[in-house]
């Protein structure tokens, strides 16, 4: 028995090593880097950026476009889970591929075909035109429309695949069990497919959220240096202003502020699961 | 008398296979009966258009004076234990019992006195705080059936219940089962390929067979006199030998087999050829007595706790089965010959079927 936990100890070790080194002491560094002013411990690059109302837009910013790209995903990507779930032989190869296959496509280069995509004259306006519900074409391209469906297609497979992976294995008897008791199939879904799937549900808000929270490339190109997220910030800190105890502490709000929303919500989700 | 559950010319295919080919079954209210036959013989198909998680290609399913064919599952009053038991998962053993009643709408205080009630009657009333898979087999299927109950559905459907229990505890299981619905009166069909379990549970058996009922009767019917020879085959043991009428009258055969002429009741054209069977324990061995005998060499005595097997070779290499409750006197070793007879009445005659459909 001992043996074996040495074995599964060791065979962490690698993985262990290698996210010391290169992830939690360059972290460090950055939190000491944040807390360290000319006099030695300060927290006054956190009181001078939140003591700023502008910078806690930025921070509803970031929180309200990484929730509805998060939201959206969500809406999307459940869907599109089971219907991989269901989907048998070809079909199910066809639309694993389709969702797999775009990531590895660069975002910088998906950023770019979404400018395309969300111009003045492009699909999706001529799409919308074509509806006859707007008087002129809407503008799509650098709005936050625009930047919510640009990343959630970017981030849309983190939460497939998380869900699908527990989709899959919920038994579909267990829905059938339902019916023959009676319960409609709003009842079915809310009270044995979703909970049954809620761990998916889970990780596939913690993937999308933290992905989305953090994005850096994909505001940049879909809606400009105006639209200022705790990313885009923090990059324009070390790059543009030189400022590190700025970048840095705002590099280490925005980690904080990812890993509240995702506990939390893992949290709530949870207790909602119980509760129903 | 209009039926309970009336099942008109159900048919179902799927793709280019038809699975059940035209399927009439009246159930009387209170009434068991089981779908017995081999796996793909359309018996689960049958039960899953009667609960309405298959609609028929054609036909009707009429329920307590409602035509239901179309009705979706959940408006139908027709519960149904899974062979998987499909408990959920994510409740506890109360949970599971009370979700149809709390799906329904039935309040608090009324599905829990519910709740109670059944895992009372399945002896189960200790375990409502466990997770479902803290039980074991039995226990699952006990909750399976107290979760079906606890809406007392018009209509029980049983898919092979007992199938994932050992035998011991399935014999239990069965009477408890049998007992319980005959106390709620709750009618019921049960599918099952275990000839046994049909036997031991039901007032009436529907023998199935290529998507078709071929018997339907009372046990004992279906037993003693089974209406073709895969019925024959499929419920209990018996030699069969193939034949030749030479001569029929009054509604009494002489039939030329291998074995010599044997008689039998029926009325066929004489040159017919025919398939005569009888089951094992109504061959006596040794002594003489009226109707057909034989005279057979035994091949091997099974001993079987309380009946003893006795396998005779009768001429062309056709196998005898007899079963007695106690071995004959004598010295019984293999090769010595044995005088076989048996009454005229217990020879079972059938036209004889084609070759492909007795393989």
């Amino acid at each position: 028995m001992t043996k074996r936990v040495d074995l599964f100890a060791l065979s962490a070790l690698p993985a262990v090593l290698y996210l010391l080194v290169i992830y939690a002491v360059p972290l460090l560094m950055l939190l000491t880097r944040s807390v360290t002013g000319a006099e030695g411990l300060t927290l006054a690059p956190y009181t001078a950026f939140l003591s700023d109302a502008f910078n806690w837009q930025i921070i509803a910013n970031t929180l309200r476009v990484a929730g509805l790209v998060t939201l959206t995903c969500l809406v999307i990507g459940y869907p599109v889970a089971f219907a991989l779930s269901w989907a048998r032989g070809l079909a199910q190869a066809v639309l694993l591929l389709s969702i797999i296959l775009p990531l590895s496509v660069g975002v910088v280069v998906k950023a770019f075909a979404w400018q395309i995509v969300l111009k003045r004259d492009g699909v999706v306006t001529a799409a919308l035109m074509a509806t006859g519900l707007f008087e002129e074409p809407p503008r799509l391209l650098f709005t936050e429309t625009g930047l919510v469906l640009g990343a959630a297609n970017v981030f849309l497979p983190f939460m497939i695949l998380p869900i699908y992976s527990v989709a899959k294995l919920v038994d579909p008897r267990l829905t059938e069990a339902g019916a023959t008791l009676g319960a409609t199939p709003w009842k079915r879904f809310a009270r044995i497919t979703w909970p049954l799937t809620l761990p998916g549900v889970i990780s596939g808000i913690a993937f999308t959220f933290s992905l989305s929270v953090s994005m850096y490339v994909i505001p940049s190109l879909l809606i400009g240096d105006r639209f200022q997220t705790l990313a885009t910030l923090t990059g324009r800190s070390f790059l543009l202003m030189r400022n590190e105890a700025l970048g840095s502490a705002t590099a280490v709000l925005l980690l904080a502020l990812a890993v509240a929303v995702v506990v939390g919500s893992t949290w709530f989700a949870r207790r909602l699961g119980r509760a129903a | 008398m209009t039926a309970f559950l009336d099942i008109a010319g159900a048919e179902k295919g799927f793709g280019a296979t038809r699975v059940l080919g035209g399927v009439d079954l009246a159930v009387a209210r209170g009434e068991f009966v089981s779908l017995l036959g081999p796996s793909g013989c359309g018996k689960t198909t049958l039960l899953r258009i009667v609960a309405g998680l298959l609609r028929p290609d054609r036909g009707h399913v009429r329920l307590d004076g409602e035509d239901i064919t179309r009705r979706p599952p959940h408006k139908r009053d027709v519960g149904v234990v899974f062979q998987s038991y499909a408990l959920f998962p994510h409740l506890n053993v109360a949970e599971n019992v009370a979700f149809g009643l709390r799906a329904q709408g039935t309040g608090k205080a009324e599905s829990a006195a519910a709740v109670d009630r059944f895992l009372t009657l399945v002896q189960l009333g200790h375990l409502a705080d466990r997770p479902v898979s803290a039980l074991s087999g039995g226990q699952q299927q006990r909750v399976a059936v107290a979760r079906a109950l606890a809406v007392r559905p018009k209509l029980l459907l049983l898919d092979e219940p007992f199938s994932a229990l050992d035998r011991k505890l399935r014999e239990g299981m069965q009477i408890e089962l049998r007992r319980l619905l005959r106390e709620l009166g709750t009618t019921a069909i049960f599918v099952t390929h275990d000839q046994e379990e049909a036997l031991t549970m039901s007032d009436r058996i529907a023998v199935m067979h290529g998507g078709a009922i071929e018997h339907l009767g009372t046990p004992e019917e279906v037993y003693s006199r089974p209406a073709t020879p895969f019925a024959l085959e499929f419920v209990g043991l018996s030699s069969r030998l193939p034949g030749r009428v030479v001569e029929s009258m009054n509604g009494l055969l002489m039939v030329e087999t291998p074995l010599g002429r044997l008689r039998a009741p029926g009325s066929f054209l004489p040159g017919s050829p025919v398939l005569l069977a009888v089951r094992p324990e109504r061959i006596r061995v040794g002594g003489t007595g009226e109707g057909n005998a034989v005279l057979a060499p035994l091949t091997d005595v099974v001993f079987q706790g309380a009946r003893v097997q006795m396998h005779f070779a009768g001429a062309d290499g056709l196998p005898l089965l007899a079963e007695v409750s106690e071995l004959p006197s004598g010295h019984l070793r293999p090769g010595a010959e044995l005088p076989l007879h048996w009454a005229v009445r217990d020879m079972l005659v059938y036209p004889a079927p084609d070759r492909a459909a007795v393989a």
